[in-house]
């Protein structure tokens, strides 16, 4: 056994999978939280100080600053709570808009019909497109942003549980109550939803990657927000006018966090997934 | 792009400049706005019955001769018989009274309002007939190049416009370049160069360009100004193109515009509120930042090279004095939170600007952060204009301004004209302004200066703006290129450098 990962040596090396898992769930979570609250606190709008402007990384400035003389890493982290909220916001938003679907569908053969042919529809426009298009639809802003990526990424997760729904449907505990005289309501309630809920959960959590990189996206085309105020896109996109310029932090840093928090949430979901899914735990 | 530089002839230019750095909607016509821009510049390809020169004193192009009625009503022009369109036909008073005319009815360009219409007497004679006093009027005849009457076309002329100016049109490649050639017939002063390549570019790209050696002559953001680059030089030239924030001189009792927009701000409709940020606000730090530097501090709206300019009767960066002003006026923080009360109204409004003019993020974000000093909140807002229109005259709004014609001051302040499209977006509404301008028009236009001088004084006395100054334009230029600088024209709000391209010339022609 010398081959032992990392992860399984030294200080938690006593732990068991369960624990471990539970551990990076926690602390991916906790790193979050903080870019989160930390980036709430922080006041709205950024000083300028063009005394300051456009200098590289320091000790002062450990991102460096930008043309109006405002700290990159007050404002990187600022861009990210705001995805991390917007990330949040629309993949609860679109999870619940799955879970609807995915009962409605369940009802009879034309809503299921109905739903399906919802998600084709919807899974064949591309979601850049249909994200710049209903963002515009509810009047741009961080509110457009939100809905417009809710709206564009319950595809996935209702097709999944569709599929789901579909399943249990057919077990023999639902026909049993359905000669009992349950409404469709009832089982809904009490069998199909607590079987579905680990789904949903992970499911929630595996949108939010593509919401936040959704979310930066549009932010860089420009729909949204004003180019004043701190979305990771807003800054990408403001650093390629200073690239020419040699100035690579303005790019660089904003870019690598966005990328690891993106990376942090796709830890948490996997690490969800394989709790909440014990036949996966061994993959 | 690749490394090292294109080779060309040194009797061709490469450049990347265009008015506003953007490519002209409808091609190159001047019924939809080409050559014009707050106010005329070189449309290149067409002539243009006047000019302006290197003093802003006008001189002939088409005209020969000018004749103005004594209640400024009627415009007689003569004009040259011997300029050929660049199709072989004859450039006659007819194809200039339909210019005028089709520009006036388009709308797009000039704003020929206090025209009638234009009539052609005989082959060389064109009367602007007026329909009310306006000596400002001789302004606009620098304003339309001409195009011939016989096979205008409004949908296709743009494409392949027919003039008779120093340059032809050989190529235009929507998005990326036009070319130009020299036109073998042009009547006036033959410029040096006998190809003209201009490129579009984004600002990142154009100072790509410019590091690539692949051009002459490059128009540069004011961010990339501190840069060097070997084998080009900087130049950057004082314009009459000037920011200010608009502050709504009304209180907010829901009045609506004729559009159907809200008028007025129970904020800025506080004179205190106006005069306190105006001499509260220290513009020569927010210069050094929104311009780099490059720019002139302006406290009146009104830029120094004109001859209405007047001094400022305030000075700024009086916090102290600010705050007393505002006090005086019941403004106080009740609160706590550093931001001024009165009568349970909060000292706060918003300031759009158009997210892509960076200049104008920076004054905004830049005046936002100086008014919390003086206790005033401003939310700085960015969007597009269909994003500003809805609150242009109910909120502040950083506008760009600058025209050598002293019309403008009509445009910025007149009551009459208050909250119609751009104009009096503040709803200044000043008698005296009013009766002044009035009588300007009816002045000798050199005689007028003064008057209109006195209209904008009395204007800035109400506050109805926080200029801030005008900007510089910046230009990265071939240590092999002579844009002879002595001779530049005026730079108007969206003005181009094409002006005085007769003087170019490549003074050293191995070096590229």
């Amino acid at each position: 056994m010398s081959e032992l990962p990392w992860y399984n040596r030294g200080l938690f090396s006593n732990l068991n999978l369960r624990q471990k898992t539970i551990l990076t769930i926690a602390l991916t979570g906790l790193i979050l939280l903080i870019i989160f609250i930390s980036g709430l606190l922080t006041n709205a709008n950024l000083p300028t100080d063009f005394s300051i402007k456009m200098q590289p990384p320091s000790f002062q400035h450990l991102f460096g600053t930008d043309w109006m003389g405002r700290d990159m890493f007050t404002r990187t982290i600022k861009g990210l709570s705001l995805s991390i909220m917007i990330g949040l916001v629309s993949s609860i938003l679109s999870s619940i808009i799955a879970t609807i679907l995915a009962f409605i569908a369940s009802t009879n053969k034309f809503c299921d019909e109905f739903v399906s042919w919802l998600i084709d529809l919807f899974a064949s426009i591309p979601h850049i497109l249909l994200i710049m298009m209903i963002s515009i639809g509810f009047g741009k802003g961080a509110f457009g942003v939100m809905m417009a990526v809710a709206f564009s990424h319950w595809v996935n997760l209702t097709r999944v549980l569709r599929a789901e729904v579909l399943q249990i449907n057919t077990s023999e505990y639902v026909a049993l109550s359905k000669r009992f005289g349950k409404s469709k309501l009832w089982i809904a309630k009490e069998h199909i939803l607590p079987l579905v809920l680990s789904q949903i959960f992970v499911g929630t959590l595996l949108v939010f990657p593509h919401a936040i990189m959704h979310e930066s996206s549009v932010t860089f085309l420009g729909f949204g927000l004003s180019p004043h105020e701190p979305a990771i896109g807003i800054i990408l996109s403001e650093s390629m006018t200073y690239l020419a310029m040699g100035a690579w932090w303005l790019a660089f840093f904003p870019g690598l966090a966005l990328l690891i928090v993106v990376l942090l949430f796709d830890i948490i979901g996997d690490n969800l997934k394989r709790l909440f899914d014990p036949s996966e735990a061994n993959n | 792009m690749g490394g090292g530089s294109t080779e060309h002839a040194p009797n061709e230019l490469v450049a990347c400049v265009a008015a506003h750095g953007e490519e002209p909607e409808y091609g190159f016509d001047p019924m939809h706005g080409w050559g014009y821009h707050d106010s005329g510049t070189e449309p290149l390809i067409q002539s243009t019955i006047l000019k302006r020169d290197a003093n802003n004193t006008f001189v002939n192009d088409l005209a020969t001769n000018y004749t103005i009625s004594d209640d400024y009503k009627t415009y007689t022009v003569e004009i040259r018989d011997d300029v050929k369109f660049s199709d072989g036909s004859q450039l006659t008073a007819g194809d200039v009274a339909f210019s005028y005319n089709t520009a006036k009815e388009f709308g797009e360009g000039a704003d020929l309002s206090s025209m009638n219409n234009a009539t052609a007497e005989g082959d060389t004679t064109v009367v602007f007939h007026l329909n009310k006093s306006d000596s400002t009027f001789i302004n606009k005849l620098t304003d339309v190049g001409i195009v011939p009457e016989a096979n205008y076309n409004n949908e296709t002329y743009g494409q392949n416009p027919i003039g008779s100016g120093p340059y032809k049109l050989a190529q235009w490649d929507k998005g990326q370049q036009f070319i130009l050639e020299k036109n073998p017939d042009y009547y006036g002063q033959e410029p040096y160069f006998d190809k003209i390549t201009n490129l579009f570019l984004d600002p990142d790209a154009a100072f790509a360009a410019v590091k690539n050696g692949d051009v002459d002559i490059a128009e540069v953001q004011l961010a990339y100004a501190n840069e060097t680059v070997p084998g080009y030089h900087l130049e950057y030239f004082d314009s009459i193109d000037v920011r200010g924030i608009s502050l709504p001189t009304q209180m907010n009792t829901g009045k609506v515009s004729e559009d159907n927009i809200t008028i007025g701000n129970d904020v800025t409709g506080d004179p205190a509120i106006r005069e306190a940020l105006n001499i509260g606000i220290n513009r020569e730090e927010l210069l050094e930042g929104a311009f780099n530097g490059f720019g002139n501090v302006s406290y009146n709206g009104v830029a120094s090279q004109l001859p209405w300019a007047f001094d400022s009767t305030f000075e700024d960066g009086k916090v102290d004095e600010a705050k007393a002003i505002l006090a005086e006026a019941g403004w106080n923080d009740t609160d706590g939170d550093g931001i001024l009360e009165k009568n349970g109204t909060k000292a706060s409004f918003s300031v759009y600007y158009n997210s892509k003019a960076t200049e104008r993020q920076a004054i905004a974000v830049a005046v936002s952060e100086q008014a919390k000093e003086l206790g005033i909140e401003i939310t700085p807002v960015g969007g597009s204009w269909d994003d500003i229109d809805p609150n242009k005259y109910s909120q502040g709004v950083v506008w760009g301004f600058g025209s050598a014609d002293p019309y403008e001051i009509e445009h910025q302040y007149d009551s009459r004209v208050a909250c119609v499209g751009y104009d009096n977006p503040e709803a200044l509404n000043d008698s005296s302004v009013d009766s002044l301008i009035d009588s300007a028009m009816v002045q000798d236009v050199n005689g007028s200066y003064s008057t209109w001088s006195q209209a904008a004084q009395q204007a800035t006395s109400n506050y109805p703006f926080l200029w801030v100054g005008t900007v510089d334009y910046a230009y990265f230029v071939s240590d092999s290129l002579d844009i002879s600088n002595s001779t530049h024209l005026i730079y108007p709000h969206g003005g181009d450098i094409w002006g005085n391209i007769y003087d170019w010339a490549r003074i050293n022609a191995t070096a590229k």
